[in-house]
C-alpha cells in the first residue's frame, strides 16, 4: 500500500498539558481515512499538525517526525504557505469569506500568483463542479457567498480547497453543522474526491465513518488505541475500549 | 478512567431481545420433547400441543425479527452488539425449523401409534432422541451465555448423532428386508431418523453462529458424509 503521510511517534505539548502521546500512524494514498474518538482526545490537534496549523498557537511544542511524500514537512526549509497548498483543510462550520462565490474559489489561485482571468474562470469553474455545486450556482457567480445555504457554503469551501490541487484535503467534523441532505451530498462529494485526494475526516458520526472511509484510527487520551481498516473496527475490533467507545458505553 | 455513559434504553432492548429468544428457545425445545415423547407413548393432545407450539414459535421467530429491525433502525448498532442483533435473527430462524422439525416428529407419531417398532433401530433412535434434546439445550444456553466451549462441543455431539443415524438406516433397511409388510411403517423410522439428524444439525448452526458471533471465526462448511458402503 502506497502511504501519503507517515507520522511517528509525534508527541504535541501545549505548555505541560501532553495533547498528544507517542502517535504513529499511515495515512494511505487515495483513500478516505476516518478520526473519531471522544471529544478532547487529540484528533483536531492531530490534523492540525499534518498542515502545521498549531504553529501559530505559541505554547505549541512538538517532537517525532511528520512525512508527506517522505519529506519532513517540520524541516526548517519548509515553506508553510506551499505546505499548505497540498495539504489543504475545511472546518466544521462553513467559513467562507465575505466576497462573491467566484472570489471564494479563486482567492487561493490569486494567492499562489494565477491572475489570468482565462485560466482563473477555467479552474472556478473546474472546482466548482468537482465540489458538486456548479449547477447551483453557475448563474449567481457574483453574489455573495454569505447568501448561499449551510450545505452549499460547505461545498464551496471543499471547491475552494480544491482550487489549488492540494494532495491531502483534511476535514474537521464537514458534516455537523449540516443537515441530513447537505451530509448526503458532502458525503457523496467525499465518495468522488478520494480518487483524485487523500483524504482524512475528524467525525464523531460513526454511521460516517463507516460510509465514507476505508480506514479508522481510534483516539482516546491523546494515544490511538487502534486502527485500521474500518470494516474491522466496526464489526470486530481489538480493543475493548474501541467496542465500548463505538458501542456507546462511553463517551 | 472514562467517564460511563451506558446506553440504558439501548442496553435494555438488547436484553429484552436475548430473553425474546431464550423463550422462543425453552418453546422449540418443549415442542421437541413433546414431539420425541408422543412417539414413545402416543397421545393425542400431545401431538395438537406440539403443532400449536408449532405455530407459536414462528409467531415468535418474526416478532424476533421485526424487533432486532427495530433496534438496529433506532440504535444504529455497531460491533458486539450489531453481532448480537444479526445472530438473534439466525438463531430464531433455526429455532423456527428445529419446531416444525418437532411438528413433523409428532406428525410421524401418529402414523406409527399402533405399530410394533422393532428393537434395535429403536434402541438408535432413543439414544439419538437423548442426544438431540442435549444438543438444543446446549445450543440455546451456548448462545445465552456466550460459552464458546459449550458451542464447540456440539461438533462433537453432532458427529454422534450422525453414527446413530448411519446405525438406524442400516437396522431399518434390514427390518425391511426381513419383513416386507412393515415397509408401510418402517418408512416412517427412516423419516424419525432424518428429522432426528436435521435437529441435531440445526442446533450445530446454532452453537457456529455463537462461535461467529463472539470471535468472528468462520465454521469451515462440511459435506455430509455418506454413509458407509
Amino acid at each position: 500500500m502506497e502511504y501519503r503521510i507517515e507520522v511517528e511517534n509525534l508527541n504535541v505539548h501545549f505548555d505541560e498539558l501532553h495533547i498528544l502521546k507517542d502517535v504513529s500512524l499511515k495515512i494511505p494514498k487515495n483513500a478516505v481515512t476516518s478520526l473519531i474518538g471522544p471529544s478532547g482526545c487529540g484528533k483536531s490537534t492531530f490534523i492540525r499538525t499534518l498542515n502545521r496549523m498549531n504553529d501559530m498557537i505559541s505554547t505549541f511544542k512538538m517532537d517525532g517526525t511528520v512525512l508527506l511524500d517522505g519529506k519532513d514537512i517540520y524541516d526548517p526549509k519548509v515553506d508553510v504557505v506551499d505546505l499548505r497548498k497540498k495539504v489543504g483543510m475545511v472546518f466544521q462550520k462553513p467559513n467562507p469569506f465575505p466576497k462573491s462565490i467566484f472570489d471564494n474559489v479563486a482567492y487561493g489561485l490569486r494567492v499562489h500568483g494565477i491572475n489570468d482571468k482565462d485560466i482563473l474562470e477555467q479552474k472556478v469553474e473546474e472546482s466548482l463542479k468537482s465540489a458538486a455545486l456548479w449547477d447551483e450556482v453557475k448563474n449567481i457567480l457574483d453574489k455573495s457567498a454569505m447568501g448561499l445555504s449551510g450545505g452549499q457554503q460547505q461545498r464551496l469551501c471543499i471547491a475552494r480547497t480544491i482550487a489549488v490541487e492540494p494532495e491531502v484535503i483534511l476535514m474537521d467534523e464537514p458534516c455537523s453543522a449540516l443537515d441530513p441532505i447537505s451530509t448526503t451530498k458532502i458525503e457523496d462529494l467525499i465518495h468522488k474526491l478520494k480518487n483524485d485526494f487523500t483524504i482524512i475526516i475528524v467525525t464523531h458520526n460513526m454511521q460516517q465513518a463507516t460510509r465514507v472511509s476505508k480506514h479508522t484510527a481510534f483516539f482516546l487520551h491523546g494515544e490511538i488505541v487502534e486502527s485500521g481498516l474500518t470494516e474491522k473496527i466496526f464489526i470486530e475490533p481489538e480493543d475493548k475500549r474501541t467496542e465500548d467507545y463505538i458501542t456507546g458505553r462511553f463517551g | 478512567m472514562e467517564r460511563r455513559y451506558p446506553r440504558i434504553r439501548f442496553q435494555k432492548k438488547l436484553d429484552a431481545l436475548k430473553e425474546e429468544v431464550d423463550e422462543m428457545g425453552q418453546a422449540t425445545l418443549k415442542a421437541y420433547r413433546e414431539a420425541f415423547s408422543t412417539f414413545i407413548d402416543y397421545d393425542a393432545k400431545l401431538v395438537n400441543s406440539v403443532m400449536e407450539a408449532n405455530r407459536k414459535v414462528h409467531e415468535m421467530g418474526y416478532q424476533i425479527e421485526h424487533d432486532a429491525m427495530s433496534i438496529i433502525a433506532a440504535e444504529q448498532p455497531v460491533a458486539g452488539d450489531l453481532r448480537f442483533i444479526e445472530t438473534s435473527i439466525k438463531v430464531s430462524s433455526h429455532l423456527k425449523r428445529i419446531a416444525g422439525l418437532a411438528s413433523n416428529i409428532a406428525d410421524i407419531a401418529s402414523h406409527l401409534k399402533d405399530e410394533e417398532i422393532p428393537e434395535k433401530p429403536m434402541f438408535d433412535l432413543q439414544r439419538m432422541a437423548d442426544i438431540v434434546d442435549g444438543m438444543v439445550s446446549k445450543s440455546l444456553a451456548a448462545f445465552l451465555a456466550k460459552n464458546m466451549n459449550v458451542a464447540r462441543e456440539l461438533h462433537r455431539d453432532d458427529d454422534k448423532v450422525d453414527d446413530l443415524f448411519d446405525h438406524a438406516l442400516k437396522d431399518i433397511t434390514k427390518s425391511m428386508f426381513q419383513d416386507k409388510e412393515s415397509i408401510s411403517y418402517l418408512i416412517y423410522l427412516l423419516f424419525l431418523a432424518r428429522f432426528l439428524e436435521r435437529i441435531a444439525d440445526r442446533a450445530e448452526n446454532i452453537g457456529d453462529r455463537t462461535i461467529f458471533m463472539i470471535t468472528c471465526e468462520k465454521q469451515q462448511f462440511t459435506i455430509e458424509k455418506k454413509p458407509e458402503e
